[in-house]
């Protein structure tokens, strides 16, 4: 499993919100955009520690829905959810099946004493919710409640 | 008011501004901002009045749609938001208007210690309170429930507490809705909300979420302050908190099938966030008996935490906690939907009044206060930052206008990352020491996230409500002591 200190690149950008967090993250493909929403959660809420507890936890995590932006926010809710749940960070995501309607995917983390935690994430809204094809691939914006 | 290339104000007076229903075409009332010109240069800056006029589309709303002067940009309602709809006539209830953190509130605990009392021990009591209060994220707390104690709380909020030993009736008496709202429907409730909130009773969370220990340092109504036992100098805890992961899980759970409702009955709002259902439908009533369960989770918490403090107290100062005067003054939602009546163009009516960021504040006389506060009105609780003010005051006649509502805090102004980029911890906690105020957070990024600048002057805020009429002052706290998730 990639060592979360050693990406380069953060998945998303920070969108300007007064109470709650914003994000825009780009994939090339769809699997790639809820990847990298998933992943953002867990990197805008905590951060590693040193640890020797190198055991990996796998959950599978299926979603659907009508259409895509009620996938995008079920699918980022259940994260969240399982997340605290299971006391698990999710540090990747595969994404085994994904349409407009329907996801299968399996978390890996590890557990959250290994985590030191920052701000709370509640939840994934619909406000000002953008799920979207453009020209050079696919882009979405959510804001959390923090 | 001029707000270029946004919603426009009407000024009705020097605290209350009109959007009127032609700024967006599917308006069903007026929008009506309580401010001053001060407190609207801060509220121009963000959407928040965008989604005043949002909330004015949904089905059956009475009279207007509020906002109070802490209002800020939230997601679907403004954070400070106030929208009542008649049952009757079609009104809806939108879990959007109650937010993920159903039954935040606040609780104020009074004490006889005085500053002169605890100003050599502030750094001990401090340190005692945040150990033995769980706060952060996810933290989980000593007090364990059963599945089956999970349920009984759903039930009975605070009064399962009390009968756990963890406080008295006098302070069941002292809470709204005596800790435990009627309608909570544990069936309503989905299995995972159950596993979510296990474990999380007697935690504080993070964010936004605190303990403080505060001193009185303005009295405003002597008779009032009399009536409560507050004095100026008096030794007061604050406890901010909500229904943790159980509520957040409950919100979740019903806007995924509210989402649904806007097409099955034909609602037309601009936001998704606002998803809502007319009231007496199937999936209102559900996501009302699972909120109330969540609300009653929150009352049961706060209890809790109420006990832990106790609990510091008498460690610190090797007295019991009755000793030391430690009654609860008041506890309050100010995330909730409640159905209550009011009189509408002559009649009495059933209405859905969503306090989303807002305080109820009944008057004096109100038929649902306990005989103890029938004279003095409901007591009001508003949290300020961490390096100013909070406040008691009490509900008013006048609020009737605002379906006894009024504000819940200050309110943010400034977002996280810019708090984050403009905030040197290590300055802000010397300026905080240097006012008197000892802080101790589990993670040193929610200190610079929750620090003052990023906050409207909450004296500005109240400020704001007193002179409206809409709630009257008693006192005023200052922080001496801050514990954050």
């Amino acid at each position: 499993m990639p060592d979360r200190g050693q990406l380069q690149l953060k998945p998303y950008e920070v969108l300007e919100h007064t109470a709650d967090i914003g994000i825009r993250v780009k994939a090339p493909d769809l699997a790639g955009l809820f990847k990298n929403a998933g992943l953002a959660i867990f990197q805008i809420s905590c951060e590693k520690k040193e640890t020797t507890d190198k055991k990996v936890h796998k959950i599978a995590v299926a979603q659907k829905a009508d259409n895509l932006e009620e996938l995008f926010i079920n699918w980022l809710n259940e994260l969240l959810s399982l997340s605290a749940v299971e006391a698990l960070i999710f540090e990747e995501i595969q994404i085994t099946k994904v349409s407009e309607s329907l996801i299968e995917a399996v978390a890996i983390g590890s557990s959250a004493k290994n985590y030191k935690m920052n701000t709370e994430i509640k939840a994934a809204t619909y406000h000002q919710l953008k799920v979207e094809k453009g020209p050079s691939g696919w882009v979405a914006e959510v804001i959390f409640d923090v | 008011m001029s707000n270029p290339g946004q919603i426009q104000l009407e000024k009705i007076d020097d605290y209350r501004w009109r959007i009127p229903k032609s700024e967006k075409p599917g308006m069903r009332v007026p929008g009506l901002v309580y401010a001053d010109e001060k407190l609207l240069k801060d509220i121009f800056h963000d959407k928040a009045l965008e989604q005043v006029a949002n909330v004015a589309f949904l089905p059956g709303i009475v009279n207007n749609s509020l906002a109070m002067p802490d209002i800020h940009w939230g997601y679907g309602f403004p954070i400070g938001g106030v929208a009542a709809t008649d049952i009757e006539e079609g009104g809806v209830v939108s879990p959007g208007g109650v937010g993920f953190d159903i039954n935040c509130g606040v609780r104020l605990v009074k004490t006889d210690l005085f500053h002169d009392d605890i100003k050599d021990k502030i750094q001990d009591l401090v340190y005692a309170l945040f150990n033995i209060v769980p706060a952060g994220v996810g933290s989980k707390g000593d007090i364990r429930v059963s599945a089956k104690e999970e349920k009984e709380i759903l039930v009975k909020g605070a009064q399962w507490a009390v009968s756990k030993g963890y406080g008295t009736q006098d302070d069941l008496d002292c809470t709204e809705e005596n800790g435990a709202i009627a309608g909570a429907d544990p069936d309503a409730v989905s299995e995972r909300a159950y596993e979510r909130g296990k474990a999380q009773a007697g935690t504080l969370g993070s964010g936004n979420h605190f303990l403080e220990v505060q001193v009185i340092d303005q009295l405003y109504d002597a008779e009032l302050c009399d009536t409560f036992g507050l004095n100026l100098g008096q030794v007061m805890v604050m406890i901010h908190s909500g229904s943790r992961g159980f509520g957040y899980q409950v919100c979740d759970d019903h806007v995924r099938g509210m989402v649904h409702c806007l097409q099955k009955y034909n609602i037309n709002v601009p936001d998704r966030q606002l998803a809502c259902a007319p009231v007496k439908s199937r999936e209102a009533q559900q996501y009302l008996a699972a909120m109330r369960c969540a609300a009653n989770y929150a009352w049961a918490n706060r209890q809790c935490l109420m006990h832990l403090a106790r609990l510091a107290f008498e460690k610190v100062f090797s007295k019991s906690w009755q000793k030391m005067g430690m009654g609860l003054i008041y506890d309050v939602a100010h995330n909730i939907a409640k159905i209550e009546k009011y009189v509408v163009d002559g009649k009495e009516k059933s209405l859905c009044v969503h306090r989303k960021g807002a305080t109820r504040a009944f008057p004096p006389g109100h038929p649902e206060l306990p005989d103890r506060f029938k004279k003095t009105g409901q007591p009001v609780i508003i949290p300020g930052d961490m390096g100013r003010n909070s406040y008691l005051l009490v509900g008013t006649e006048k609020a009737v206008e605002t379906f006894y509502s009024t504000c819940h805090g200050s309110g943010r102004v400034k977002s996280r990352t810019a708090a984050t980029k403009s905030v040197n911890l290590n300055v802000l906690l010397k300026d905080l020491e240097s006012k008197g105020i000892i802080v101790k957070a589990s993670g040193r990024g929610t200190i610079v996230e929750e620090a003052p600048e990023a906050y409207k002057n909450v004296n500005d805020v109240v400020n704001v409500v007193h002179n409206a009429g809409i709630s009257k002052r008693v006192c005023r706290m200052r922080p001496v002591g801050v514990i954050k998730g």
